[in-house]
């Protein structure tokens, strides 16, 4: 539980004839952490099985059509993979003919459109012009200016200035046309320039434009209607065949993986040798399930010499959290700092306990906690996937703590349950009940009033830092202990419990609690010592970082009173314009439920990222590393099929 | 002198009323000062931090980390106002 599984370095050695029953046991035992051979000159990189090649074409081709049908991935039943198998090639033939001829379809349905598109912008600017394109070019004599004008010039007056020979046509959207003989050539395109003409080319296509624009107009319905026709074909298809598709491409993608297995492994010419990490529990099971398959032909033993390996380096070996069902979705808190190293004491247990109960701590209030875990039953029931189901039952966790404090606290939406002097709470009659005295006189009473015992709380956040900063030393010192001896451990981890130990002593002694400071003094001196013999001179400046570290815990104090604070503003704005009566409640209740909406929102974010502050700055940089390999067994998690 | 006197002839209530005021603004000023300077030095490490975790994913929790040290400073900010307030 606070160790990662145990894992011991095998090696297979047997007769390339059972390298494909060795992988097929193997791949279904999904146990064996396969190290990739090194070509080192001695022996060779292994080649794939026969059938690799053809089985990642067709692999190739389902995804291609895949994404071509846009296929995402929805739940299916699984298929039985055998049975699927038989008629694969055939089918898949089938389909990638069907599709591939949609494509085709599809594509020149596209290039048309775009065609159409292109021609139409071109012939556009020349509509309300009733004169063949044919006829504006291919003259000796006649210079043809064809383009736009500045808006509201009048050019035809200086145009006859220099010829009444000419010939101009103006379309609707202000694009002239005009013919001259060659000779006035210069001097119209002067007059041109001057009323900053600028030209739009001819359309190289014959035909009037107006009516070359219908005939444009009515080609472009007919493609998109053939598109759309087309694209529920596709739909057509994508519904019929998607499990088809998911299924058949989770098949291949097993086999290819299979059959390219040996691309890891050393081979000789007749013998292949397959290096890898297995977690010690699974090592039997493996051991007579290979023998079994391959009657004895594949020597399997454990590596000796990774014994010592292990000892001077941790990084290599790859990492399997080893936790109870209960905790597992933490692991997902511990993956976004780093997977724990070999010899180092996973955490994910201790974050399991004190992450739920920061979060409550922090929130507690029974509004927020049944919302919040009515969200997080539901969004776990509808989203499928590891990670949302991480995050849901990581915050289902967190809410029934919530909801624990909030009982505490007596808070429902940001307002008290119980009265407290004289002023009533939401439930009629049931009044604050004093237990005792707490620290500078605040009263402890039941409900507890966070507003009104803020030195009593302040206090106690400090005592769960101490107690959460200290675990976090004692399993350093455990870490330390393990890798380099009890000096070591003594002087880096528990100079700093020292340390504190020095400090509080220090403190009572200032308020008389313990008789003078001396005592106080003296642990504090020799904490510093220790410190500095263990981690150097560094640790001088270290030293106030414990405080703050400490400090640091009044979080769980501070964020929860701002977020009574927002819940209370909420309230009391919509309180207010409720009194006001008349239209203004419907503004109250819109006030009210946006409000509380956000304030929602800000309840999983504020609690959520300040309680993983606190194991990830103030806790784990007490004793973790990290930084250990992933785990990645080799097999394949099934969905679409099953053997 | 004259402050004194104006003292003096003052309500009681209201001098206290007065010297609670000014803690309360007092107390405001500890924790918004100190949150600016959380916030000034969070905006650098965060955008940093950002740029590093999109360039390489498994440095989230790092930056995380390295993004929120600045933000005790506002948290001894509120310890302190709450010990001005008490």
């Amino acid at each position: 539980m606070l160790k990662p599984k145990q894992m011991s370095r095998v090696l297979l050695v047997g007769h390339k004839d059972v390298l494909e029953q060795t992988i097929e046991v193997l791949h279904s035992l999904h146990g064996l952490h396969i190290e990739e051979y090194e070509d080192d000159g001695y022996f060779n990189i292994g080649k794939p099985l026969p059938g690799a090649e053809q089985d990642s074409k067709e692999l190739l081709k389902l995804r291609s059509i895949s994404s071509f049908l846009g296929i995402g991935e929805p739940y299916h039943r699984p298929v039985d993979a055998k049975q699927l198998s038989s008629g694969l090639e055939e089918k898949l033939e089938a389909l990638d003919s069907t599709v591939s001829d949609k494509l085709r379809r599809k594509s020149d349905i596209e290039a048309n459109l775009k065609d159409v598109e292109t021609k139409t912008h071109d012939i556009k600017p020349f509509s309300g012009i009733s004169i063949d394109f044919d006829l504006c070019s291919g003259y000796d004599s006649l210079q043809v200016f064809s383009g736009s004008i500045k808006k509201g010039v009048d050019i035809e007056t200086d145009l006859k200035k220099i010829t009444s020979e000419y010939q101009l046509f103006a379309s609707n959207t202000g694009v002239i046309l005009l013919f001259v003989p060659v000779r006035y050539g210069d001097d119209v395109s002067s007059l041109l320039n001057e009323c900053e003409f600028a030209e739009t080319k001819i359309p190289e296509i014959s035909g009037v434009p107006d009516v070359l624009i219908s005939e444009l107009k009515s080609r472009h319905d007919s493609l998109t209607a053939d598109l759309g026709s087309l694209s529920v074909e596709i739909d057509s298809i994508k519904s019929q065949e998607e499990e088809f598709i998911l299924s058949s491409e989770e098949l291949l993608a097993i086999e290819t993986q299979k059959k390219e297995a040996p691309l890891f492994f050393a081979t000789s010419e007749h013998a292949f040798v397959i290096d890898g990490w297995i977690p010690d529990d699974e090592f039997t099971a493996m051991k007579s399930r290979v023998s079994e398959a391959t009657r004895d032909r594949v020597h399997i033993a454990l590596r000796e010499e990774a014994a010592d390996e292990v000892a001077a380096d941790d990084t290599n070996i790859p990492i399997e959290y080893d936790n109870p069902k209960i905790v597992k979705p933490f692991e997902a808190v511990m993956n976004l700092y780093a997977r724990p190293k070999y010899h180092e004491i996973d955490p994910t247990t201790f974050v399991f306990i004190a992450f739920p109960l920061f979060y409550g701590l922090i929130l507690g209030d029974i509004g927020y906690a049944l919302i919040l875990l009515g969200i997080s039953l539901y969004g776990r029931s509808k989203l499928h996937g590891e990670g949302w189901n991480s995050l849901f039952t990581v915050l289902i966790y967190c809410n029934i703590s919530t909801l624990f404090f909030g009982i505490l606290y007596a808070e429902f939406l940001g307002f008290p349950l119980a009265g407290l002097n004289g002023h009533p709470g939401l439930i009629p009659g049931w009044d604050t009940t004093f237990l005792f005295y707490g620290l500078g006189g605040e009263h402890i009473t039941y409900p507890i009033h966070r507003t009104h015992l803020v030195t009593t709380l302040l206090v106690v956040t400090l005592i769960i830092g101490v107690i959460h900063i200290n675990t976090g030393f004692i399993l350093g010192f455990r870490n330390v202990l393990a890798k380099h001896g009890m000096k070591a451990a003594v002087l880096e981890k528990g100079g700093w419990m020292i340390l504190q130990l020095g400090i509080f002593l220090l403190l009572f002694g200032m308020m008389d609690i313990v008789p003078g400071m001396l005592p106080g003094a003296v642990i504090f001196v020799l904490a510093v010592g220790m410190l500095i013999a263990g981690e150097g001179g560094t640790a001088i400046i270290e030293i106030p970082s414990i405080l703050s570290n400490i400090l640091s815990y009044s979080r769980l104090l501070a964020v929860g009173l701002s977020s009574i604070g927002i819940a209370k503003a909420i309230n009391i704005m919509s309180e207010m314009m409720w009194s006001s009566g008349g239209v203004f409640i419907i503004v109250a209740v819109l006030i009210f439920i946006l409000g509380h909406t956000i304030n929602t929102a800000l309840s999983v974010i504020a609690p959520g990222l300040h309680a993983l502050r606190l194991q990830y700055v103030e806790f784990f940089t007490k004793f973790y590393d990290g930084g250990g390999r992933i785990y990645d067994p080799f097999g394949y998690n099934r969905t679409y099929t099953e053997e | 002198m004259a402050i004194e006197l104006a003292l003096a002839g003052a309500d009681p209530d209201l001098i206290l009323a007065n010297q609670k005021g000014l803690i309360a603004i007092g107390a405001g000023l500890a924790v918004g000062l100190a949150g600016l300077g959380s916030g000034l030095a969070e905006k650098d490490i965060g955008s940093a931090a950002v740029g590093a975790f999109t360039e390489k994913e498994e440095l989230f929790g790092k930056g995380l980390i390295m993004t929120v040290i600045p933000e005790t400073i506002v948290i001894f900010g509120f310890v302190i106002a709450i010990m001005m307030i008490i």
